[in-house]
């Protein structure tokens, strides 16, 4: 669906932000874009809307150049940013002047979303608390049903009851014919949400894999001591947790804060088993 | 898949029209009490409120509104919290240049053309009750009334451009930029007028620079029209579509 072939960017004056970017993303699936701070999260999700234009190398939507902002890759892509402003104007209004740009938007989900976000068709959008207004254009995003819904820090703003709101209004739109990125520094809010790994670490692609991948090829958890492999990655703040081969071990749940931070720590590692339990599965 | 459709640009004015209504209204409401003040004034004097004068006024107020409309309706482009969502908008260049330039000349000189006539009448019909004034009726057909949208339609444009081009005191740096611009041209003109007419000897004796720059218009008249015509008016419509093209957030 949108494919980045050797992508760099970087701001004026500045030092490279992204550096021989290669991504594909594909539909039907729901990927989470880590990365710390200024790794260059936000500044991908500009590009892939066409907001930032790449340095170097392509950005393309079906085939298009995303630089363009044709409308016709501007009516799939929608971007909920990570801090932004809506109009002065009640959410029917903002529905009524913005829903009419994209040709699949369901006025229906748009209010039911709403309502489940405990919010009022009549409330004006600038009256609302930041959390309120991110909820409004998560609930547009959603509600545009363009094939490629980029979402910047959703949770950020979003109080404790609301995050798991959103996982659940997340997890009960993704379909085969959708691919959701969900940008996010607080990887334990996607739990159980996302299909897809990608970290983002000093400008690179650090790690780009599917879930399923993960736990086929990493064991995560509190080794025990006659545990023969050696941890790619442990931590002692987290109760000695630790990223091992899986080997012949039972599959378990991903840790993706544990991921993360693993993919950080020993990046090569974590790679090459994943890429040799790949190769083996093949074989 | 259509790059140019009416019925976006419609949608897109719509929006524009929904999102800064507020603006607009207030805007000619300022405009209406004072072409009304600045009209009933006008007949203490002379008891009579003539079409050069009434224009006058409409200018006054038609031109400067328009401008700070047309630099409030591209709020949206360079404030980086609603750029993001404004740019991301699937409409294209061409669409909502064509939408914002539609709202801020067209549609503004229409509304403001209506209600600056009825002011105008009814400011005329208070003078004649209270002042005993003349009472003649302004038409949209003179020629003063043109001219005064002559001016609006070329100077719009430029302040479309600036109102794109600059973050940060926008309508200043437009100012000061437009105010730079027509120094650079009356400079390039003199030097022009100089160089086609130094060997008959206007700059000798007592020959004054508005002189000679009255020379200068009544022989270069229409090729300085077209060239400041088209420089004001469609050449910024150009240069408008490539600063949008490349806008960035």
């Amino acid at each position: 669906m949108l494919t980045i072939k050797h992508l760099n960017f970087n701001y004026p004056k500045s030092r490279f932000v992204l550096k021989s970017i290669n991504l594909d993303f594909t539909a039907g699936n729901i990927y989470g874009l880590f990365g710390k701070n200024g790794e260059g999260k936000s500044t991908l999700l500009k590009i892939m809307t066409g907001l930032l234009f790449p340095k170097n190398g392509n950005c393309l939507l079906e085939g298009n150049e995303m630089r363009k902002r044709e409308v016709q890759s501007l009516h799939h892509i929608f971007l909920v940013p990570e801090d932004f402003e809506l109009p002065a104007i009640s959410i029917r209004s903002f529905e009524k002047v913005q829903s009419c740009f994209y040709p699949q938007f369901s006025k229906e989900q748009f209010y039911e979303l709403i309502k489940e976000f405990q919010l009022s068709p009549t409330d004006v959008i600038s009256k609302l608390s930041f959390g309120q207004k991110k909820k409004v254009l998560i609930a547009f995003g959603i509600a545009t049903n363009t094939k490629l819904l980029l979402m910047d820090e959703p949770t950020n703003g979003l109080d404790i009851p609301s995050k798991s709101q959103f996982r659940k209004v997340m997890a009960s739109i993704a379909d085969e014919n959708k691919c959701i990125v969900i940008s996010t520094h607080q990887v334990r809010d996607l739990h159980s949400l996302i299909n897809h790994v990608m970290i983002l670490d000093n400008a690179q692609v650090a790690f780009d894999q599917p879930l399923d991948k993960v736990s086929d090829g990493l064991w995560f958890g509190k080794p025990s001591t006659n545990d023969s492999s050696e941890p790619i990655y442990s931590e002692s703040s987290f109760g000695g947790k630790a990223i091992l081969p899986r080997l012949d071990k039972n599959e378990t749940e991903v840790d993706l804060e544990l991921l993360f931070n693993g993919v950080l720590g020993a990046p090569d590692k974590i790679n090459a088993i994943l890429n040799q339990t790949q190769n083996d599965e093949r074989v | 898949m259509k790059e140019f459709s009416l019925l976006r640009i419609g949608h897109f004015i719509r929006r524009d029209i929904a999102l800064h209504k507020s603006t607009f209204v207030t805007g000619l409401l300022v405009g209406i009490v004072l072409i009304f003040l600045f009209s009933f004034f006008n007949m203490i004097w002379d008891k009579q409120l003539s079409q050069d004068e009434f224009f006058g006024t409409f200018g006054l107020i038609y031109i400067p509104m328009g401008v700070l409309f047309t630099f409030s309706i591209f709020k949206e482009f360079n404030d980086p919290k609603a750029n993001q969502l404004y740019l991301s908008i699937p409409i294209s260049i061409p669409e909502r240049l064509a939408s914002k330039w539609f709202t801020a000349a067209i549609l503004y000189t229409l509304v403001y053309t209506i209600l600056a006539i009825i002011t105008g009448i009814l400011a005329l019909l208070f003078g004649v009750v209270v002042l005993t004034a003349d009472f003649n009726i302004s038409s949209l057909f003179s020629i003063e009334y043109w001219n005064v949208l002559k001016v609006y339609f070329l100077v719009q444009p430029f302040f479309l451009v600036g109102a794109i081009s600059f973050r940060k005191n926008r309508i200043g740096k437009t100012l000061l930029f437009l105010g730079i611009l027509a120094l650079v041209f009356t400079l390039f003109n003199f030097l022009l007028f100089g160089i086609f007419n130094h060997n008959y000897g206007l700059f000798s004796g007592d020959a004054v620079i508005s002189e000679a720059f009255d020379k200068t218009a009544a022989d270069f008249s229409a090729l300085g029209r077209w060239f400041y015509g088209l420089l004001l008016g469609p050449v910024m419509l150009i240069v408008a579509y490539f600063k949008m093209k490349e806008k960035e957030v």
